[in-house]
Formats: structure tokens, C-alpha cells, sequence
């Protein structure tokens, strides 16, 4: 099982720095792998921690988050406030026993396409240590 | 606590022009029942009492008050609201000024430094309620329990609510008048629950609380009760979005009770409602307690002291904690 599982991992990047430092690897032909979806917002600090959650409910066996390095953000302070309440989160998390290899935060800047290969490689990694996230599902009706 | 100075004063404050009503405690019909009472009167205030059984959060019904619409040309009751308040309590009024949720000109604080409650569900499994009434003191290092002429010393330890075992404000931290002589801080004992979690691995500490969140019904009586659960648009009755549905299954519960005790972080004031409340019995207490713990300790902030602070979640430090960010 473990061979052949591919972990489906959402990754929230933000439009200023990260997306375009994902963007950037794709063009340079840097090779990352492809279970990665990634979702655009405009700044880390956007990412409530339900949209995590919610992740994690539908289907996506890790998520990750990349902002901005501290100090660079475009909204001057928006990744200092991901970064506070994003920890919570994952502490949290880890207190109700979700694995914390599940759960990742970054900095990645639109100059770092390599950095951003190695995060996601790191995300992949973990996630497939960890294996599916089958206990919080949101369950499926079928009336 | 003397109960003449408690009425004497709280009657003189419902006599102000400015006071609207008073918030108090007042005895149950039966047992060790008690009940909120608002006292619009200065002859209401022979109701008021406090007791090792005033367990209950006040500071809930100050959010709670509805603001209707006003017809045209009529001004809005602008008087204040009074309120007795124990330790725990106070911070919750604290939290609620730092948050605008209610201005201090708004409110009128009676304190009441607090000795530590009973824990009314832990008092009446091991002495028994009946319908007669009780009356119960405090009594230096024991509870005094009278009911019918006769008096029965219970070892304070034996029935101490758990929030009081672990409370460090006992003292009313913000108070217009203070009822009484502040008590003594007592030794805070260890947060055992939440410790013996942390030293279980974290499969043990998933099936533990998944144990625990297959209980919950959804009643949402842990919001409804909390203090600082007064968003006008709570997220968990919003259908579109639908952010936590409304199923009760292990799933759509785990979201709910993360996403209150996240709401909470740095916000809870530990007064153990959520927990006194739920009819499942869950341990709320030890994922908010939790969560306040690692605020306090990694990020060094404490809810509900300083009426002037940020709030926890809106603010932050260059310097905030970031080792785990890859």
C-alpha cells in the first residue's frame, strides 16, 4: 500500500511571493512532484484555519501553507499573523493527535523555484510517511 | 463573604440613576441549584447571595442582551449593566473590554473575591441532593454543608471544581467595588489532564479524542454559555458557505470542536463553563486549558489582565515562534 500511495496535498500560496516562486519553477523546468494543488490567495495571513480543516475533510492528506519571508510580505504584515495563528493550529492539531507531518508552513520567495521544489518534496515526503487521512473524512451521504 | 454587605451594596447600586439592572446569583428552587438573577430593584436585592455554589459565569449575559431595532425618534437605554463577578469572571469582562465587546463605561463591576467553588455535579454525586434547601459556606479548609439545622464538613479537596484547583485569580483583577477582603492565591495545582495527554503518543491522543468527539451532540451549549462566544454570525450557523456541517458524525464534530477551541486560543479565560455545561460530558476544559498553556508559555500572553493589551489573534510579535516553518 505504502508503494504504490500518492498523497493528494493541498497547498495555499500566496500571490505575491510563494505562487510566483512556484511559478518560477515551472518555468526554470524544475521537476517537483505532482500531487500538489496548488490554491492561490492574496496572502497567507488569508488562510483561515478552516480552510486546513476543511482540506483535510475533503479529501487532501496534507496542506501546506507559503507566504512570504517575514518582512517581505505585500500587505507588510500579513504573513507575521499567519505565522502566529497558523502555529496555534498545528499545535492544536498535534494536541487532538492529527500528525503533525500533515500540517507544513513555508516561506518561499518568487525568487526561490529550488527552495519551492524542496518544500514541496519535503510536504510530499512527510504526507506519504504518514499515509491516507482516512479518520477525519468528511462522510459521503448516499440517500 | 458577609450577605448583609453583598445586598447593602448591591442595592445601592441598583438605586443609581445610571444602573439599568444588576446581575447576581440568587438560590435555585431546590438543592444545590442556583440561578442567575437580574435585579431591577433595591427590594430584588434581598435575593442576591454568594455561596461555594456560584460556579455559573455571569459575564455570558452581558453579550447576550438583545439590541432590537429602534422606532424613530426613541434613544437607546444607555445605562449601565452591574455585575458580580468572581476571579475567573472578571477576566472574562477583561477579554470582553479588549475585544470591544462591551465598553467600560458600559458596565458596572462588583467583585467578589472568590475562596473556590464546588463543582455542583462532583458535590451531588457524593452527597446527595435532595429538595430541601441547602445552604453551603465556606469554612477555611472545608465547605460547610447545612441542610436542615445540621452541618456536614466536606474536606475542600473532596468537591473543589477543577477550574478552581488550577485557578491564579482567585481576586477580582478589574472591579468597581470589591465585596469583602481579597483571599489568599492558594497553590495551583498541576493541570494533570492535560499532561498525561501530552505524554501520550499521538495515535493514543487521536483515539482519545475521538472518543471524546463522538460523544458531542451538537447541542452548542458550549457556545451559548461561553463568555466570549458572542459573534453576532456564528461560522457554525453559516449554510453558505457551509464551513461545518451540521451532521453529527465524527468528522463534521472534530471540525467543530477544533475550530471553537482555535477560536478560543488566546481568548479563554479557563472559567470551565464550556465543560460544566456539556450534557456528553466532554473534556472541554483540557483542549482550552491546552491551548492557553502553549499561548502563555510560547508566546507569552495571557487573556483577560490587561484591559489596554491586544487581542492575542489580531496582533503580533517580530519575534513569535517560528520553528516550524520549513
Amino acid at each position: 500500500m505504502s508503494d504504490s500511495f500518492e498523497p493528494n496535498i493541498v497547498a495555499f500560496l500566496c500571490n505575491w511571493c510563494s505562487y510566483a516562486g512556484a511559478d518560477l519553477a515551472g518555468t526554470s523546468r524544475v521537476h517537483y512532484p505532482a500531487n500538489i494543488q496548488v490554491i492561490r490567495v492574496m496572502c497567507s495571513g488569508r488562510v483561515n484555519p478552516l480552510y486546513v480543516m476543511n482540506a483535510l475533510q475533503q479529501g487532501a492528506d496534507g496542506v501546506l501553507v507559503s507566504g512570504c519571508h517575514p518582512g517581505d510580505c505585500h500587505y507588510m504584515e500579513g504573513n507575521f499573523f499567519a505565522r502566529r495563528r497558523l502555529g496555534m493550529l498545528k499545535d492544536l492539531m498535534e494536541y487532538v493527535g492529527v500528525d503533525p507531518r500533515r500540517f507544513h508552513m513555508s516561506w518561499v520567495s518568487a525568487s526561490e523555484g529550488h527552495k519551492w521544489k524542496e518544500v514541496v518534496e519535503k510536504t510530499v515526503e512527510d504526507a506519504r510517511e504518514a499515509g491516507p487521512f482516512e479518520g477525519f473524512r468528511r462522510r459521503r451521504i448516499d440517500w | 463573604m458577609d450577605l448583609e454587605q453583598l445586598r447593602k451594596t448591591a442595592a445601592e447600586v441598583v438605586s443609581r440613576e445610571d444602573v439599568k439592572y444588576l446581575i447576581g446569583w440568587k438560590k435555585g428552587t431546590y438543592g444545590y441549584r442556583v440561578a442567575p438573577v437580574f435585579v431591577e430593584d433595591a427590594a430584588g436585592a434581598a435575593e442576591l447571595f454568594f455561596s461555594p455554589l456560584c460556579t455559573a459565569n455571569l459575564t455570558t449575559y452581558l453579550t447576550m442582551a438583545e439590541k432590537l431595532p429602534l422606532p424613530r425618534g426613541q434613544e437607546a437605554d444607555k445605562r449601565k449593566v452591574a455585575l458580580m463577578v468572581k476571579g475567573c469572571d472578571s477576566r472574562a469582562v477583561v477579554q470582553l473590554l479588549v475585544e470591544k465587546g462591551i465598553h467600560r463605561d458600559q458596565v458596572v463591576v462588583i467583585g467578589c473575591p472568590c475562596p473556590g467553588m464546588v463543582d455542583p455535579a462532583l458535590l451531588a454525586e457524593k452527597y446527595k441532593e435532595t429538595e430541601k434547601p441547602v445552604d453551603l459556606k465556606w469554612d477555611g479548609d472545608q465547605f460547610l454543608l447545612i441542610c436542615d439545622g445540621e452541618e456536614l464538613a466536606i474536606p475542600r479537596d473532596e468537591v473543589l471544581a477543577e477550574k478552581c484547583r488550577l485557578c491564579r485569580y482567585p481576586n477580582p483583577v478589574i472591579s468597581d467595588i470589591l465585596l469583602g477582603d481579597p483571599v489568599e492565591k492558594w497553590e495551583v495545582a498541576e493541570d494533570s489532564g492535560v499532561a498525561e495527554l501530552d505524554t501520550l503518543d499521538i495515535n493514543e491522543r487521536w483515539s482519545y479524542w475521538q472518543e471524546q468527539f463522538s460523544k458531542c451532540i451538537r447541542c452548542y451549549s458550549c457556545r451559548n454559555v461561553c463568555p466570549l462566544c458572542y459573534c453576532q454570525d456564528c461560522i457554525l450557523d453559516r449554510l453558505n458557505p457551509t464551513w461545518v456541517n451540521r451532521a453529527v458524525n465524527f468528522s463534521e464534530n472534530t471540525a467543530f470542536n477544533i475550530s471553537r477551541a482555535f477560536h478560543l486560543a488566546g481568548r479563554c479565560i479557563e472559567c470551565g463553563e464550556c465543560e460544566r455545561v456539556c450534557p456528553a460530558n466532554i473534556p472541554l476544559g483540557k483542549l482550552n486549558r491546552k491551548m492557553a498553556q502553549e499561548v502563555r508559555e510560547k508566546y507569552g500572553f495571557e487573556p483577560g489582565i490587561d484591559p489596554d493589551a491586544e487581542p492575542f489573534q489580531a496582533s503580533f510579535k517580530p519575534d513569535d515562534p517560528e520553528d516550524f516553518i520549513l
